[in-house]
């Protein structure tokens, strides 16, 4: 072969396949493939063999198991003996209940603190330039941290003395409660009537599609499917309550004194927990003793309070309260002065005689102290409350005593008993009303598909309605705030980007300034700022992964708590990351379509 | 005639001021109203709790363990000069910028509150007396090296490469007596753990650009494997990655749970988590390179490898400063998450002070201070961070439209 040959025609040369570039991507590949592979076996190799030398599971079987972890927040009935991979479940499903509330929040506190920082008021720009500035530089671990144990925690209104708002809201440091429908048994009354509403929604819709389609006319379609769904649905809905009776295997049994009772079914003698059943309670003559006690109010003041179980005055004919041992009451010269009547009162010495309480009468001047560990018993006169079962079929009241025990054990408290401490809500540990005679009279309601569930406080803690703990609060709250810092910079810069010239224009035409935003800006704004808003909600999302700061049970914590105990490091990891990998695709399937509509709107 | 016209408004002034920007129209003196009385209130309770109630003696007692946790009195010296080469190699970098520049903005507020320790140092810390202003000056002289010989820049990435190394040396010591005696990783913590954690960047960096260039690789199988890696790890939180680094590193590197400290855990899960999100800043970097750029590199005979290193890669690099910068101030307010595998960072400290017997002594406790301490301190550095950010994008042109 003669040298020279092959360059005549450089266009059918031979390349040596040492310098042919796809032969040498086609090896650069299989070489990394093979490493690949090869890394990975000794590390899965190394995994396998450290975990058969620890003895630890390496398969899914351990989620059948018994969980043993107690979860007080749970969308769903779970109890301590239920499986590993129920909690998981729960776990995710609070996951999923911070984030949807917490995206839903953060928009609107976000668009409305974008807005603000271009508010042509200077104090106003300035304020929302503050807060997005300092909120978006503090790490949220700090954030969460500090909401939840500097703030909430010691928030000064204590369970023992919520606040009751208007609206049935209740709020204390122990969280937020406020009334919530519920389905009730007589739910499949109304389930007929949701289908239909939303088959007949699908045809309005389709109709009135069809209609503007033939009459060629531009029009809004959606406010006929809603209106039909709205329409049928509310009659449904009405019709439930119609021809209302109770169920004659619905029973409700009650203890008075011990302020407990069931609603169940009873069939062939088994009961089976009937949940969200509404009650009516009366109970004619009842007493109920408190001790006083020395609470922490701020941080200088202390005093000794009484706190009754939250009632209102309409509650009740009569209340009256006496102080259990009345004569070393009067020998002291104790009185009572109410904060909040029925529920609060300070115990107070009149020194100046003048019948109201005074700044420092309610201190002892002997210990420096607030009249603490004083009996006060309460004594109502017909009380009566109606109440909603919760959804293993409890309701309870605050724990009675009948009026006669109550005066026995006024008198045997008259005499020094060692030892008998009082809880805070004066559960007296006297013996003799072990066995009480305290009866009360009670009536099931009956009951449409819903039905309106009130919070109220029977002892210590929230009762009834939609209960929103501390931590899931302390947890949205840092949450909310610190993504709405972002969402605030997205939505100015979308506002900042729309051109002049449409605002001007619009103004041109007539419109108000009020209109020009609303009408003309915002629209064009949210076009640019959804894409970035939507991976915002994601990284809320991933955030509330933190949750474990504000002890919050959301799918991480329970996950790692399940790995500590079992062991199984690996099947959870995958678990973990498979969970979070399908909500980013979920987000990244809602952002795509949104690129895709708003495309389609572009041209 | 054209009858007199009214005097013009005067148009300067703080009564104009106050008209323009408080009181034009009635909606906006309503809403200045409000927000004054909002903006008084939270500064009132601010500064009343800030110098009336609130208890700041165990915030003030406990510098030490904010500042380094459990590293031993005696050995302060070597974070100390580690941080003195920080702040040199920082200072040569503005220095070499000029002083109007972006990179001595944000050094000078740095070295000013190292100032402000080393004075309080001088004063009530006699065991780090003289250290502190030791690092303050290994800062100047650094900017003075910088603006005197602005070359030296070009070796900066081999500087922060060996300060990397004899940083980690210096910390740990070499063996159990000498000089130099060894100071165990577990003793690491403080706000000395989270800068450490946040030289996790660095390293970052050069796998972020790897990761960055596989993914727009034509080989399908490096492709896919760096898609796989980017997303995988982009989709879950870092606290999580933290979490499962922590109980699978040993077992996947089969070595002792123990020779592998928490620290090496940690920061190889935030390496990597940051280089996932590097590579794809810079892989928009890559995409802003206009594509002429790449094929008259290989039109002037450069191979692949020159092309993507001189030419794409500066350039693809420059346009993503602002979004790294971005990433760096994210990176800073996450090493916090390290609580999670049990270290102790600057954040952790907050509780361990917050439960000492001290802190339970004062009524109602001492979170709120710690932690507005810990979040004043925090802010301070990522703010600056992001008022750069800022500055950055401005000179870059990015966002202007």
């Amino acid at each position: 072969m003669q040298p020279g040959k092959s360059s005549v025609s450089p266009s059918t040369a031979v390349v040596p396949f040492w310098r042919n570039v796809k032969i040498i991507g086609v090896i650069a590949q299989f070489v990394f493939v093979i490493a690949l592979v090869a890394g990975i076996g000794i590390l899965v190799n190394n995994v396998v063999t450290a975990l058969a030398k620890a003895n630890l599971p390496a398969d899914f079987s351990f989620l059948g198991k018994p969980a043993g972890i107690p979860i007080a927040e749970r969308a769903i009935p779970y109890q301590v003996t239920d499986t590993y991979a129920r909690a998981l479940v729960i776990g995710f499903l609070n996951t999923l209940k911070i984030a949807v509330v917490g995206v839903v929040l953060a928009t609107v506190i976000g668009v409305f603190m974008g807005v603000m920082r271009l508010s042509s008021n200077w104090l106003v720009r300035t304020m929302a330039s503050v807060y997005v500035e300092v909120l978006r530089n503090i790490p949220l671990a700090v954030q969460i941290v500090f909401w939840y144990s500097a703030v909430l925690l010691p928030f000064p209104p204590r369970i023992s003395d919520p606040i009751a708002l208007p609206g049935g809201l209740i709020m204390s440091n122990v969280g937020l409660a406020f009334p919530f429908l519920y389905p009730t048994y007589r739910f499949g009354v109304w389930v007929p009537y949701l289908i239909a509403a939303a088959v007949l929604a699908c045809v309005a819709w389709w109709w009135r599609r069809r209609a503007l389609a033939k009459a060629d006319r531009v029009g809004s379609v959606w406010p006929f499917p809603v209106v039909t769904f709205l329409v049928v649905a509310g009659l449904g809905l009405g019709l439930s309550y119609l021809g209302r009776s109770v169920p004659s295997d619905l029973t409700f049994t009650f203890e008075a004194d011990r302020g407990r009772g069931t609603t169940a079914f009873v069939v062939d003698g088994k009961s089976r927990p009937a949940a969200f059943v509404p009650v009516a309670i009366e109970i004619e003559k009842a007493s109920l003793t408190v001790s006083s006690q020395n609470l922490v109010e701020s941080r200088q003041d202390v005093r000794g309070s009484v706190r009754f179980p939250l009632m209102s005055e309409r509650e009740a004919d009569a209340f009256e309260f006496t102080f259990a041992d009345a004569a070393a009451a009067e020998e002291r010269g104790l009185q009572l002065s109410f904060d909040k009547y029925p529920s609060v009162a300070t115990i107070y010495v009149d020194r100046n005689g003048n019948g109201k309480l005074d700044a420092g009468e309610d201190v002892d001047p002997a210990t420096n102290r607030g009249y603490g560990g004083v009996d006060v018993v309460m004594t109502v006169t017909n009380f009566r409350r109606t109440l909603v079962s919760d959804r293993d079929g409890q309701v309870r009241t605050p724990t009675f005593k009948h009026i006669d025990e109550a005066a026995a054990a006024v008198e045997e408290s008259a005499a020094p008993r060692a030892g008998t401490r009082f809880s805070a809500f004066g559960q007296a540990a006297t013996a003799t009303v072990s066995e009480s005679a305290l009866t009360a009279k009670t009536e099931i309601q009956p009951v449409g598909a819903l039905v309106l569930s009130r919070a109220y406080v029977p002892v210590s803690n929230y009762e009834g309605g939609m209960r929103l703990t501390v931590n899931y609060l302390a947890l949205l709250l840092a949450l909310v705030v610190y993504t709405s810092s972002f969402i605030a910079e997205i939505v100015r810069g979308g506002i900042l980007a729309v051109p002049k010239g449409q605002r001007e224009a619009a103004r041109a035409i007539g419109l108000s300034g009020v209109q020009t935003f609303s009408l003309i800006i915002f629209p064009q704004a949210m076009r640019i700022v959804l894409p970035p808003m939507i991976s915002q909600y994601l990284n809320l999302t991933k955030n509330s992964s933190l949750a474990s700061l504000a002890g919050y049970a959301e799918l991480f914590v329970i996950a790692s708590v399940v790995s500590n105990q079992t062991g199984a490091a690996i099947p959870i990891a995958l678990l973990l990351i498979g969970a979070y990998l399908a909500i980013s695709l979920a987000f990244s399937v809602v952002l795509n379509q949104v690129n895709a509509r708003l495309a389609l709107v572009e041209r | 005639m054209i009858p007199p016209r009214p005097a013009p408004v005067k148009a300067h002034g703080f009564r104009f001021w106050l008209r323009k920007n408080l009181f034009n129209g009635p909606f906006n003196s309503a809403l200045t109203l409000v927000a004054a009385v909002v903006a008084a209130w939270s500064l009132y309770n601010l500064g009343n709790f800030i110098f009336v109630e609130g208890s700041w003696g165990q915030v003030w007692r406990n510098m030490r363990l904010f500042g380094v946790y459990r590293y031993p009195v005696e050995h302060l010296w070597r974070p100390l000069l580690a941080l003195g080469m920080m702040l040199g190699l920082m200072g040569v970098m503005a220095g070499a910028a000029g002083r109007k520049s972006i990179v001595a903005g944000a050094f000078l507020p740095i070295q000013g509150f190292v100032a402000v320790v080393s004075a309080v140092a001088v004063i009530f810390w006699p065991s780090v007396r003289f250290l502190w202003p030791a690092a303050l000056a290994l800062g100047f002289i650094g900017y003075f090296v910088g603006r005197r010989w602005p070359r030296a820049v070009k070796y900066l990435s081999w500087g922060w490469g060996a300060w990397l190394v004899v940083g980690y040396l210096l910390l740990s010591g070499f063996t159990a007596g000498g000089a130099l005696g060894r100071v165990p990783v577990r003793d690491w913590g403080g706000f000395l753990l989270t800068l450490i954690l946040f030289t996790g960047i660095i390293p970052s960096f050069p796998i972020g650009i790897a990761l960055a260039l596989g993914r727009n690789s034509k080989l399908p199988a490096i492709k896919y494997f760096c898609i796989g890696f980017i997303e995988v790890v982009r989709g879950a939180p870092l606290i999580m990655w933290l979490f499962i680094a922590s109980l699978l590193l040993p077992l996947i590197l089969n070595v002792d749970a123990n020779s592998l400290p928490a620290i090496m855990r940690a920061y190889v899960a935030i390496t990597l988590f940051s280089a996932a999100y590097m590579a794809e800043n810079v892989r928009g970097g890559l995409q802003a390179v206009p594509r002429g750029q790449g094929e008259a590199a290989r039109a002037l005979g450069l191979s692949a490898w020159q092309t993507t290193l001189l030419i794409v890669l500066p350039q693809a690099l420059r346009a993503v400063i602002p979004a790294i910068v971005g990433q760096a101030i994210g990176l800073f307010k996450d090493t916090s998450l390290v609580f999670i595998v049990g270290l102790v960072d600057f954040f952790k400290v907050g509780d361990i002070v917050s439960v000492q017997p001290e802190a339970l002594l004062v009524t109602g406790g001492v979170k709120l201070e710690v932690f507005l301490f810990i979040a004043v301190i925090y802010f301070f550095f990522a703010y600056r961070m992001s008022i750069a950010s800022r500055q950055l994008e401005k000179r870059l042109g990015v966002g202007e439209r």
